[in-house]
């Protein structure tokens, strides 16, 4: 060979090796786009049941793939002939990560399930779904936690579904807010209504009760009170039991507690609730006893309580400006004021509505919304006046008795903003008031039914506010 | 006590009567209709009360006395008189 046929030699074979090189390349960008870039298909499977609903929060239906990453020693060999009995195959390997793969299932199987046969292999280290990315707008990462309560499906407002004919994703985000936290016993919440069926056995393991070290409630006037499990201001005694049912089932809505196999879970699965009655068994009460259990809910946090919010599901329109002052008082302490807006359907900037109406800092006015995000046709408004809107038809929630009862009102949307905000503090507890209020204003998606009808024009959003 | 729709409207026909001043029998029954209020006062509370803001299955009976027509609101908990020269009560 001269020396001429040998330079051709070498640059052919330099070109040869820079279009295999290049066309490797496509390839891998190829696949990259294949997993990092997903278009999500217009028709979707409506989920039903709650393990649809968390995989509707995670991923689109009908194209799964995995991640699997197994482990060192495991030869490829192998590994083709571990996915082909699960029908699957390889679909590319990733370089960087010596033994991770990307696994395409030919059945068409949930991604979830598939993920979780290959966790169960002893040759696999971890296996995951393939999370669709999409570009511009990255949902949040997290995965969504389910509760194993028997009646988490029916609860709308925490994880909308479409059930009973409603909008799919019409809800508060809660599975996803609850990868982040589900509570903290740390948080006193005050529920400041007919008493709260303390006995009741999905709350009695949330319920507040007077610290051994702390000293019972003592009024100049009424003397010391046992205030054990909370406090009565009907009678001025130490008995908050619930003669009603309305403030047990705000309180189920806050917090009943979370994955313990009964009835519901509450948008904090822990937390202390405290029970405060100054409404009778006709569900009504007077300005004066709210006035009472607001005072005794200072004095007790005053004493070192962590009480930091007062969920106020009641309300008329009159005004007193005692119940103003009170209420400013609790601002001056710290504590959030949350308050139905109420049902008469009218708007509050031009008929107000107390508590919810008072112009101090700590109040949250809370309009309801119905399974389809409209604004609940009963619900009162306000542009300028009712702050922010929660789901408040027909929630379920714990009832006298170990029963549930679905209700509806602004009652209803009140602890679910009292919830978020319990939520809040259990990932913030030295926020303060005016914090966690505009947190609160900040965390809503908005909707369109509510453009013009509330300020934030917007639904709570419980993930977003632990962002 | 629970109180039922028959006991309700009874209720409202006796108080009625003593307000006006008149014989029970001189009361008429206009009617009785199942119906939702808006809170647990019945969207007639009186001064000086707050109630829970929750939806509220009861009965709107309407009777007549005297050539005019009154309202009572009524559930299981409570009868009440709605806007009787003005204002609302519960008996």
């Amino acid at each position: 060979m001269n020396r001429n046929n040998i330079f051709i030699h070498i640059a052919l074979a330099l070109v040869l090796i820079l279009v295999a090189a290049f066309a490797g390349q496509l390839s891998r960008w190829r696949n990259q786009l294949k997993t990092s870039v997903r278009i999500v298909p217009a028709e979707k499977k409506q989920p039903s049941s709650a393990e649809e609903i968390a995989l509707s929060e995670t991923r689109s239906f009908g194209r799964p793939e995995v991640l699997v990453k197994f482990k060192s020693g495991v030869s490829l060999s192998a590994i083709e002939s571990l996915t082909a009995r699960l029908n699957d195959r390889v679909e590319d390997s990733i370089e960087s990560v010596a033994g991770l793969e990307a696994i395409d299932d030919l059945d068409n199987a949930d991604a979830n399930a598939v993920a979780a046969q290959y966790k169960a292999m002893p040759e696999v280290e971890y296996a995951e779904p393939n999370y669709d990315i999409e570009l511009d707008e990255i949902d949040n990462p997290l995965e969504p936690i389910l509760p194993r309560d028997p009646q988490f499906n029916d609860q709308w407002a925490l994880a909308n579904s479409g059930q009973r004919g409603g909008k799919k994703g019409a809800d508060i985000s809660a599975t996803l807010a609850w990868a982040k936290t589900t509570g903290s016993k740390d948080v006193v919440v005050a529920v400041l209504d007919s008493g709260v069926d303390y006995k009741h056995e999905d709350l009695e393991n949330n319920m507040w009760v007077r610290p051994a070290d702390m000293d019972p409630y003592h009024d100049d006037e009424l003397g010391t009170v046992d205030d054990l499990n909370g406090y009565n201001a009907i009678d001025g005694t130490s008995d908050p039991m619930d003669e009603n049912g309305h403030g047990t089932h705000c309180a189920g809505i806050i917090g009943a507690e979370g994955e313990n196999d009964l009835g519901i879970a509450g948008v904090n699965w822990k937390v202390q609730i405290m029970p405060l009655k100054f409404m009778s068994a006709g569900g009504f009460g007077t300005t004066k006893d709210a006035i009472e259990a607001i005072n005794y809910v200072i004095q007790r946090k005053k004493a070192g309580v962590n009480v930091r919010i007062i969920s106020a599901s009641w309300g008329s329109t009159q005004k007193s400006r005692a119940l103003e002052d009170v209420i400013r008082k609790a601002y001056e302490n710290d504590i959030l004021f949350v308050a139905a807006a109420g049902n008469a359907s009218t708007n509050n900037d031009r008929s107000p509505h107390y508590p919810s109406s008072y112009d101090v800092p700590n109040v949250v006015s809370v309009a309801a919304l119905d399974r389809n995000d409209q604004l609940a046709s009963f619900s009162n408004y306000g542009a300028k006046s009712v702050a922010i809107a929660a789901p408040g038809v027909e929630i379920l929630s714990t009832w006298l008795g170990n029963q549930y009862e679905e209700k509806s009102g602004t009652s209803m949307a009140t602890p679910v903003i009292s919830g978020v905000a319990a939520l809040i503090l259990s990932e913030n507890p030295r926020m303060s008031v005016d914090d966690l209020r505009k947190k609160l204003m900040d965390s809503t998606d908005p909707i369109v039914a509510l453009k013009g009808k509330t300020v934030s024009g917007g639904r709570i959003n419980a993930a977003k506010a632990l962002e | 006590m629970s109180i039922n729709k028959d006991g309700a409207v009874q209720n409202a026909r006796r108080d009625l009567a003593k307000r006006l001043n008149i014989d029970p029998a001189d009361v008429k029954e206009r009617s009785v209709e199942d119906s939702d209020f808006p809170d647990m006062s019945l969207g007639a509370a009186e001064d000086g009360e707050m109630s829970g803001q929750m939806i509220t299955p009861g009965w709107r009976i309407r009777l007549e006395a005297n050539g005019q027509t009154f309202e009572y609101r009524a559930d299981k908990n409570q009868v009440r008189l709605y806007k009787f020269k003005g204002k609302n009560y519960r008996i």
